[in-house]
Order: structure tokens, then C-alpha cells, then sequence
């Protein structure tokens, strides 16, 4: 009989991660105050695949596309038609639950790879519109110069305001997905994801709630991709490639699909690690590789993963082709 | 032959055909299953009980015929339209929600009486809550009444065998049907976990439920049903009281045998 000990570790890491997000602006180093911007920024879309895949077993590459609609509509609208940074922001957000409505209704309606093989396509075609269109997007340049943030008296210019924003909108993402994990939606959601006929003839609205966990994760994606754009004042169609999406699901698998702090963990250790072994030079990307194979081969379900059986994603990691080969634990 | 009196909570089954390829799994079946009243299905194996369920749960779309219930053709509506309406179902392999707790797996069944939304869970609404706690008492005490109440934390996919098939069964109940299809329940269970089973279904009938019941065990069928519907081939060839059918010497060659002496079946 499976008990997972998931239930008395998580509450502990989040209060860990809760108190080092508190602590690293006191210390005042620069890296550590961009460099865990950065994860939260990543982290946020994460915690939005999570619901998705994590909770409703639904395999969606869009949430580069929703990252994009979010950067590419906050940039246009504040560098061409002066829009407010917030009010850009709030706009793309509401672009992008729209945009999230019309892919996923007739998508979802389906059962199987259908979702995934139509995203993965959307997030291929995102890049190449981004780097295409170039009157709107300007192309492969992009578009610099987006203002930031106003708070208050504050902009998001100085690193600890764009550090208190983007750790703000991730917690926010946070302990939204925990609310709704523990709740009956959340319930709906890991019953269809486990069988899907089985929450249909229970009364689960499956379609309605797949769109659910879609449209939340299209809007996370969107928010964080608004922020990281003007944190950065830049957009580009590079920071919404193929090599971005696959990053996701490898910070959702590292950090355990299904779980509630995992993404930000994920993302931790998907932004920091390979910097931390800064030193190796050329060897970085291998060690770092093989670092991410041993870890997903002592704990297949990530690090705080819940999941019984992994998903088909799994498929896309090499990692599972070894990961097979092992006895069942 | 009569089959109950027709009434405003029946489920009413006219006239349904179902084809696959060439193969008639259903052809013109009609029925009728009446609050507080059980209605048997039986059958050898490929006759078309399960195309039936499959049929009125909405898994399956007939090729002619009404499913009538509660003023509306369920041949229309989606499974989960048809079990808001209050048409539930067990599977006939038990489907246990694996990964989640077994009192977790019974309040899924009772999704439907949450009234709060998305919005509400976000706002973390006292009357949310309140519904929240409500669920989770009323779910623990059909574990209990179910005797599944040691094995509330645990696993569904974990438990033996016979507590699949009562989570299964309790589980469905759970969502408070009117009407209830139950598929082999007793497939596999011990004569005291069988017994057990009688006994929920009595209950049910007194609670005013209407259960259609698709069996194998004759006598398990025979001893708790008021009506039965006998299919052989994708037809119905008998239908009418258990003692009726018993003695319908069409029944006795196409499903008990016809070089079976008869015994009466356990009552």
C-alpha cells in the first residue's frame, strides 16, 4: 500500500523555497537576484503545464505560444502605441485565454495524441511566425526598448522591484494551483487524466474541464512571458523556440509532475545548474546532461513527484528509454 | 408481457439496434427499468447486455431506437450529460481512479452536488468549504457503509479484488442515481461478499433507486430481481417475472442449457 511522504516533505520545501526568496534580495547579489528572477519567470508557465499534464494528463506544447502572445503583445502595444505596461500586460493575458479558448475546444474535444501532436505543431509555428512576421514582430531583430514596470513609486528597472514582481506572480500562480489541486476540481482533473470514461460516467464535464486547465495554464504562460519582456526589454522569437518548450517539461519532470512546489524546483535547477558547473566549459551541457539522467533514474516521478505511472511524455527524455530497462520500484 | 407499469421515473429502452460491422449486437431490445424496482439482464456471453449499457450510459450511439428518461432521449447526450441526469453506471472490470485515495474515488462520484466553480475554489469561499466538508463526511460514511472504511487513505488501485467491486459500486451510488446499472457485480466475489452485495441492492430498491442488473450468476440475478429481460443473439427472448423465466423452456435451452435439469434456483 502506496502512502506517499510527499504530504509531510512539500509543505517543508515550500517554506525552504518560501525562505530563501525572502533571503537572496537581503544578500544583495546580483547574480542570485536575476538568476532566480529567471526561474520564477520560467517556473510560472511550469506550475500552468503542471495543472495541465501534472493534474489533468493533458500533453500541450502551447505554453511557448501563450509565453509568446504574452511578450509579443506587451512589447507591440507599450512600443507602438504607448499602452501602459500593466494595462499591455492585462490586454495579452486576455488575448492569449481567448486564443487558448479557440485552440483547445476543438482539440481537446478529442481523445489521445491529438493535442500534443497540434501544439508541438503550434509551438514549431510560433518561432517561424515570430521570426517571420516581420512587420508586426520585426522579425528575427525583435523588438527592443520595452518600458518597465511603474509601481508606485517604483519601476521594474532596478532588480529587486523585477525580483518582487516575478516572485510575486509565481507565488500567486502557486498557491492558486495548490487551491485548486485540493479541491474538487482538482479531483476532476487527476480522474480524467487516470480514466477518462470513468469521469464522464461520474458526471465530470471532461471537455469543459481539460479546456479549464488549458486556459489557466495559456494565462500563467502569458503573464510571466509579459513580465520577462519587460524585465528585459527585449523580445524575440529565439526566447520561444523548440529548445524553450522542451526546457518545460524537463523542469515539470525534474521537479515532479503533480506536485505543488516541484516546478519551482524544476526550474531551479534547469536555470542554476548549468551555471553552477560554470567551470567545466565545454564539458557543461554533458555533465549537466548526465547530472539530469541520474537524478530522473533515482527518482522517475522528479523530485517531489506524486504521479504513480509516468506519463507518455515521458517519451520525448531519453531518459525513459533507460529508465524502462530497471525493475519497477 | 408486462413489464412493470409505466411511470415518470422509468427508464424506458424502445425499440434499440445497435450494429457493428455486419454483427447485430442489438436488435429491437426494449425495456424498462421503474424506481425501487430491479430489473435483471441476463443472458450467455455476446448477447448484447453490455452493448445495452454501453447503449443507455451514452458510450454508444444506436443505430435506431429511444433511450427515454426524465422526459429526454439519452441517445443523444453526452455520458456525462446522462449521469447529471441521474443514470449511473459500474464497469464490469472494476475502475478504480488509480492514484487517488479510495474516499478520494467516492467523492468523484459525487462531483455533481458541488454548486460552487472555479471562481469560488480561487476565492476559497466559506460556502465552498462548507460543501468541501459535507462531501468528504458523506463519502466516509458510504466507505462505511460499503465496509471500506479501513481502506479510506489507501490507493484505490491497491485494494483486493472484492473491495474493488464494492468502491465500484459505491462509488456509483455516491452520485445519489435514480437510476443504477450495474454490470456482473457479483463476477468473481465469495458467497458472503455476494450476499453483502444482495443486501446493498435491497437497499437501493427500498431507497427508491431503479437498478438494472447484468449478471452471469442465474441465481444471484433470479433471487433479487422483480423483472427480467433474457437476450440471446443481440434479441431479448424472454422477459417477465424471475419464476416465469425459469420455467420458459426458450430461456432454458439458449442460456441455462437444454440438457440441464433444473433445480430451483437459490432464492
Amino acid at each position: 500500500m502506496r502512502r506517499s511522504g510527499r504530504r509531510r516533505v512539500e509543505p517543508l520545501v515550500a517554506a525552504v523555497v518560501a525562505a530563501a526568496v525572502v533571503a537572496v534580495p537581503l544578500s544583495g547579489s546580483g547574480f542570485w537576484l536575476y538568476n532566480l528572477t529567471v526561474v520564477s519567470l520560467y517556473a510560472t508557465p511550469v506550475v500552468g503545464l503542471n495543472l495541465l499534464l501534472g493534474l489533468a494528463g493533458q500533453v500541450s506544447f502551447a505554453q511557448t505560444t501563450f509565453m509568446a502572445i504574452g511578450g509579443y503583445g506587451t512589447a507591440i502595444l507599450t512600443t507602438r502605441f504607448g499602452v501602459d505596461p500593466w494595462l499591455a500586460m492585462a490586454a495579452a493575458a486576455v488575448l492569449s485565454l481567448a486564443a487558448s479558448v479557440v485552440v483547445g475546444l476543438p482539440l481537446l474535444r478529442l481523445r489521445g495524441h491529438y493535442l500534443a501532436l497540434a501544439t508541438f505543431a503550434l509551438a514549431l509555428g510560433t518561432t517561424s511566425f515570430a521570426a517571420g512576421a516581420t512587420t508586426l514582430t520585426n522579425g528575427t531583430i525583435g523588438i527592443s526598448g520595452v518600458p518597465p514596470l511603474a509601481l508606485g513609486g517604483l519601476s521594474s528597472a532596478s532588480p529587486v522591484v523585477a525580483y518582487a514582481v516575478s516572485w510575486a506572480a509565481c507565488g500567486l500562480a502557486t498557491v492558486a494551483s495548490a487551491v485548486l489541486a485540493g479541491s474538487h476540481v482538482g479531483r476532476a482533473w487527476r480522474a480524467l487524466a487516470t480514466r477518462q470514461d470513468v469521469a464522464a460516467t461520474l458526471g465530470i464535464r471532461v471537455t469543459r474541464y481539460k479546456l479549464l486547465a488549458f486556459a489557466i495554464a495559456a494565462l500563467m504562460a502569458s503573464v510571466a512571458g509579459s513580465l520577462y519582456v519587460e524585465f528585459t526589454t527585449f523580445v524575440g522569437p529565439d526566447l520561444y523556440d523548440i529548445g524553450t518548450v522542451i526546457n518545460l517539461f524537463i523542469m515539470l519532470f525534474v521537479g515532479g509532475r503533480g506536485s505543488v512546489v516541484g516546478p519551482l524546483l524544476g526550474s531551479a535547477v534547469v536555470i542554476l545548474g548549468p551555471q553552477l558547473i560554470a567551470g567545466l566549459e565545454q564539458y557543461q551541457n554533458l555533465v549537466f546532461f548526465l547530472l539530469l539522467l541520474a537524478l530522473l533514474l533515482l527518482r522517475p516521478a522528479g523530485l517531489l513527484g506524486r504521479i504513480r505511472d509516468p506519463a507518455p511524455l515521458t517519451a520525448i527524455l531519453p531518459v525513459w528509454l533507460l529508465r524502462r530497462r530497471l525493475p519497477a520500484r | 408481457m408486462e413489464s412493470g407499469t409505466a411511470g415518470a421515473g422509468d427508464l424506458r429502452v424502445t425499440g434499440l439496434t445497435k450494429r457493428f460491422g455486419g454483427v447485430v449486437a442489438a436488435a429491437e431490445v426494449s425495456l424498462a427499468v421503474s424506481p425501487a424496482g430491479v430489473h435483471g439482464l441476463i443472458g450467455p456471453n455476446g448477447a448484447g447486455k453490455s452493448t445495452i449499457l454501453g447503449l443507455i450510459s451514452g458510450f454508444l450511439r444506436p443505430d435506431a431506437g429511444r433511450i427515454e428518461f426524465a422526459g429526454r432521449d439519452l441517445a443523444r447526450l453526452p455520458p456525462s450529460a446522462i449521469a447529471r441526469l441521474g443514470v449511473a453506471r459500474t464497469f464490469q472490470q472494476a475502475a478504480p481512479l488509480a492514484g487517488m485515495t479510495t474516499l478520494e474515488n467516492v467523492m468523484v462520484g459525487m462531483h455533481a452536488r458541488y454548486r460552487h466553480g472555479v471562481l469560488s475554489v480561487l476565492g476559497r469561499l466559506p460556502g465552498l468549504r462548507r460543501e468541501e466538508h459535507e462531501v468528504r463526511r458523506a463519502a466516509r460514511a458510504a466507505l462505511a457503509d460499503f465496509g471500506l472504511a479501513a481502506e479510506a487513505e489507501a490507493d484505490a488501485a491497491d485494494l483486493t479484488f472484492g473491495k474493488l467491486r464494492f468502491l465500484e459500486v459505491a462509488r456509483a451510488v455516491a452520485m445519489r442515481p435514480r437510476i443504477l446499472l450495474l454490470d456482473e457485480p457479483a463476477a468473481g466475489l465469495n458467497r458472503v461478499e455476494t450476499e453483502r452485495l444482495s443486501g446493498l441492492v435491497r437497499r437501493l430498491r427500498t431507497d427508491g433507486v431503479g437498478v438494472l442488473l447484468v449478471d452471469h450468476d442465474v441465481s444471484f440475478v433470479f433471487s433479487l430481481c422483480d423483472q427480467v429481460t433474457v437476450m440471446n443473439y443481440g434479441r431479448v427472448i424472454a422477459s417477465g417475472p424471475p419464476a416465469e423465466i425459469y420455467r420458459d423452456p426458450a430461456v432454458r435451452e439458449a442460456y441455462l442449457g437444454p440438457r440441464e435439469p433444473g433445480a430451483e434456483p437459490a432464492r
